[in-house]
């Protein structure tokens, strides 16, 4: 038996994987499309933007890609270079230290469950829109307007994808497939159909597209620029997944390369489709369909769908609605296992890190990340007519902050090798150091407009912007709840769980 | 090469995990078997739509935590039983532990069967559910919060009048006589007003398998038929060992060598303290021994004969 005891004590861990390498192109340009969730994304960015920029929306569209795109070259750099960590968080930590490394983090974090609110007030209005659409009903639609109706059933909304995520369930490769054939589908259709109706002179507001839509210099001042920049981040937030795809990939050498160029080309031909069609369509007057219209800002397709497309406008609901359901599940798990790191690392309580042995999901922090959502989400409500609105912009700067953190980081990481050829400088230095910086700046200039009361849709709190008060106040909270943990759990903050390097010392060590 | 028997465990860091490991031990125990306690992993699909990207750093951790529960797996396992741990990836947990079970070879999947609800003491759970549905070997199904792990003292073989039974009695002949255990014939029988006849055909068809088993295990064999109003009545009847192990077959709906729980079966189940072994119909239990003298394999000679 002593024979035995000892070959178990010995023996080590099996352990075996599924065959990697199964996505190809087609199935990259998917994914990447499902992260950006375009019906979702235009549908509640186009109102904002507009109120922004008006009809340069197609300009600002094309211009808010290019920061992204440099922070994106960054971000696959690190992610190569330390393919063991790979958030934010990580990043942050291991290139500035502990203290950035937390804000890092917590930019994420706090991004994530940012949109995760919106997703799902979202989904809740195109829900009760496609009720009246289904019975006939119109005043079901209203139902959305109703506070109390409205955050209750928000709640829910993140509930059951908090319980999905929880227990560990994902879409399908055959679900995403059809959910994006879908949008993509019932996007275009509203598109042609506009322009349709442009063309046989019953349009709401037709207006004639002009050079000048696609000049960004058209755009009246800075502040406005930058306005517009950090709310376009948002309409491209996702795009950069298919770029961090490796060993999923047929061939990782190709793949994630071609991916994200399909992405982009995909994604922008259609962001210009859809800008000019609106503008076609329906102007950017402030009055009924216009596009400049308060009313119709906050969710333009709930207000033009029905116009456009006629009887098939239940079509473009339940794309939306579909769109941002499936991501609102599928968001829950970054913020999770962002948190279940820290957790691990004790940069937030040990409960963080704890998996649920049931169903081997971040459990803790899955709720805790539901809780917080929900949460932003009622605040956010109570306190602004136009809820939605006022998160996008907030989500726009929080987005900014910690891309322009982690694009810091890269440069930061790899400044030891930075100058070792052209590829090196391009990649690890230029492009991630422009667009960290370009996104900082205008992170600092949308925080600092969005003082003014009059800011975005124009709530406040205290003669302050609510903006303002969202986006500042969610990264004063992390700082706050950073020296809280600094005071009960030292021991991250003293760098013992995760050390500062930089990628010279991780070749050499 | 070993001869020895190999039993799937599907763990968990759970009550119900570690009941799984407590009954495979005491299975094992008496008869030399060694265990493979199996943690089943949900793959991450690139489909899923993981945005932000959540990267390795995740991935580690989960594998670090997965390790350290395994490792508290093993050391439930007594030291006179060998035991090894594994990882595997699939889709569902059934499914992975399917898959392992013929990997290994193993004779018998060993789960935990509650479920995590607070109103039946002993509803089964998903994973059980799952598994009965598909494996195509025994499934021990331990009960809600089973410690002992001593060996089992005496067999119960619940007999049916279907055919199927036959299946069941022979292998719990078989496991009587290679762990030297008394066995014990139970037939369950609900009364029936409109079928008064019921008891006595339970009574005769139960003479006839007991002859059967007592000509192959002479003063090792006792019967009972047990009769309530319900199946479950009937249960509350019966008298049960500490280390009792009831064996019941799958029902004739199932495809041979697959497990598939008729009404009553799954009666006993919800009703029955003890632990449990289904075994698939038409199951034999030397097909696990692998060699010539299993006629579904392509064996070497065979090859040659037709070269």
């Amino acid at each position: 038996m002593s024979e035995s005891t000892g070959t178990r004590r010995a023996s080590g861990l099996s352990r075996k994987g599924l065959k990697g390498g199964t996505v190809g192109l087609l199935g990259a340009v998917v994914i990447g499309v499902s992260c950006i969730a375009p019906a979702y994304t235009l549908t509640a960015s186009l109102g904002p933007t507009i109120a922004e920029v008006g009809v340069q929306l197609p300009a600002i569209f094309l211009v808010g890609f290019i920061p992204m795109l440099l922070v994106a070259l960054g971000y696959r750099e690190l992610n190569n270079a330390m393919p063991d960590s790979g958030t934010s968080f990580t990043w942050a930590t291991r290139a500035f230290g502990p203290w950035v490394g937390w804000m890092g983090g917590w930019g994420l974090v706090a991004a994530t469950i940012i949109v995760l609110s919106n997703l799902a007030a979202v989904a809740v209005e195109f829900f009760y829109l496609m009720l009246a659409q289904v019975t006939g009903n119109a005043s079901l639609a209203a139902l959305a307007e109703s506070v109390p109706l409205n955050i209750a059933t928000t709640l829910v909304f993140i509930s059951l994808a908090c319980w999905v995520s929880y227990r560990g369930m994902e879409t399908t490769k055959k679900l995403q497939y059809i959910l994006v054939g879908f949008q993509l589908l019932v996007l275009a259709w509203f598109a042609v159909a506009a322009f349709v109706h442009v063309g046989n002179g019953t349009a709401f507001d037709a207006s004639a597209i002009s050079a000048e839509w696609f000049n960004p210099f058209a755009v009246d001042s800075f502040s406005t620029f930058a306005a517009g920049v950090s709310l376009s981040i948002f309409i491209y937030w996702g795009w950069d997944v298919t770029l961090t795809m490796n060993e999923e990939t047929k061939d990782p050498e190709k793949t994630p390369g071609r991916a994200a160029a399909a992405t982009i080309f995909v994604i922008v031909v259609l962001y210009m489709l859809m800008a000019l069609a609106v503008l076609s369509y329906a102007g950017i007057g402030t009055e009924g369909l216009g596009a400049g219209n308060p009313e119709n800002q906050e969710s333009i397709f709930a207000a033009l769908a029905g116009p456009v497309l006629g009887p098939f406008a239940i079509l473009m609901s339940l794309a939306v609605l579909s769109s941002s359901a499936a991501s609102l599940q599928s968001t829950f798990v970054s913020p999770a296992r962002t948190m279940l790191a820290m957790g691990h690392y004790r940069a937030l309580p040990a409960s963080y890190g704890r998996i649920s042995p049931r169903f081997k999901s971040p459990g803790y922090a899955t709720v805790a990340a539901a809780i917080a959502s929900g949460a932003f989400y009622t605040v956010t409500r109570v306190l602004s007519e136009n809820a939605l609105w006022d998160t996008i912009t907030a989500l726009g700067m929080m987005i900014c902050f910690y891309y322009g953190v982690s694009a810091l980081a890269c440069v930061w990481y790899f400044r030891a090798e930075a100058f070792a050829g052209a590829r090196n400088f391009f990649f690890k230095f230029l492009s991630p150091l422009l667009g960290g910086i370009i996104l900082l700046v205008m992170f600092f200039q949308t925080a600092k407009d969005s003082l003014d009361p009059a800011y975005g849709s124009g709530s406040s709190v205290g003669g302050v912007g609510l903006v303002f008060i969202l986006g500042c106040g969610v990264i004063l909270l992390g700082a706050v709840l950073m020296f809280v943990m600094y005071k009960r759990h030292p021991g991250f903050f003293r760098g013992e769980t995760l050390r500062r390097g930089t990628a010279a010392d991780d070749v050499h060590a | 090469m070993s001869s020895m028997r190999r039993y799937v465990v599907g763990y968990t860091a759970t009550e119900n995990g570690r009941a799984a490991v407590n009954l495979a031990a005491a299975l094992a125990r008496s008869q030399q078997a060694s265990l493979d306690l199996v943690m089943v992993q949900s793959p991450d699909s690139p489909y899923a739509g993981t945005y932000p990207p959540s990267g390795r750093g995740y991935e580690r951790i989960l594998a670090e935590q997965l390790d350290q529960w395994l490792a508290e797996g093993l050391a439930l396992v007594p030291h006179d039983v060998t035991a090894k741990a594994h990882v595997r990836q699939a889709e569902s947990t059934a499914e992975g532990l399917i898959e392992a079970a013929r990997e290994f070879s193993a004779a018998v999947i060993v789960v935990g069967a509650a479920r995590s609800s607070l109103l039946r003491r002993f509803s089964i759970g998903s994973v059980a559910s799952a598994l009965l549905h598909a494996a195509d070997v025994p499934v021990a199904l331990a009960p809600k919060g089973y410690r002992r792990q001593a060996s089992i003292t005496r067999l119960t073989c619940g007999i049916g009048t279907r055919p199927g039974a036959d299946d069941v009695m022979q292998a719990a002949v078989g496991a009587a006589s290679w762990r030297s255990l008394p066995l014990r014939l139970v037939s369950l029988v609900a009364l029936d007003p409109d079928n008064p006849e019921a008891v006595r055909a339970a009574e005769a068809n139960m003479s006839e398998r007991f002859a059967a088993a007592a000509a192959l295990l002479p003063g090792k064999v006792t019967r009972t038929v047990a009769h309530g109003k319900t199946i479950e009545d009937a249960i509350e009847g019966l008298d049960w060992d500490e280390g009792e192990l009831m064996m019941i077959g799958s029902s004739r709906l199932a495809r041979n060598n697959r497990l598939f729980l008729g009404a009553t079966a799954n009666k006993v189940l919800r009703t029955l303290p003890v632990p449990m072994v289904v075994v698939p119909r038409n199951y034999r239990s030397d097909r696990t021994t692998p060699g010539p003298t299993t006629p579904d394999r392509t064996t070497p000679a065979d090859l040659n004969k037709d070269g």
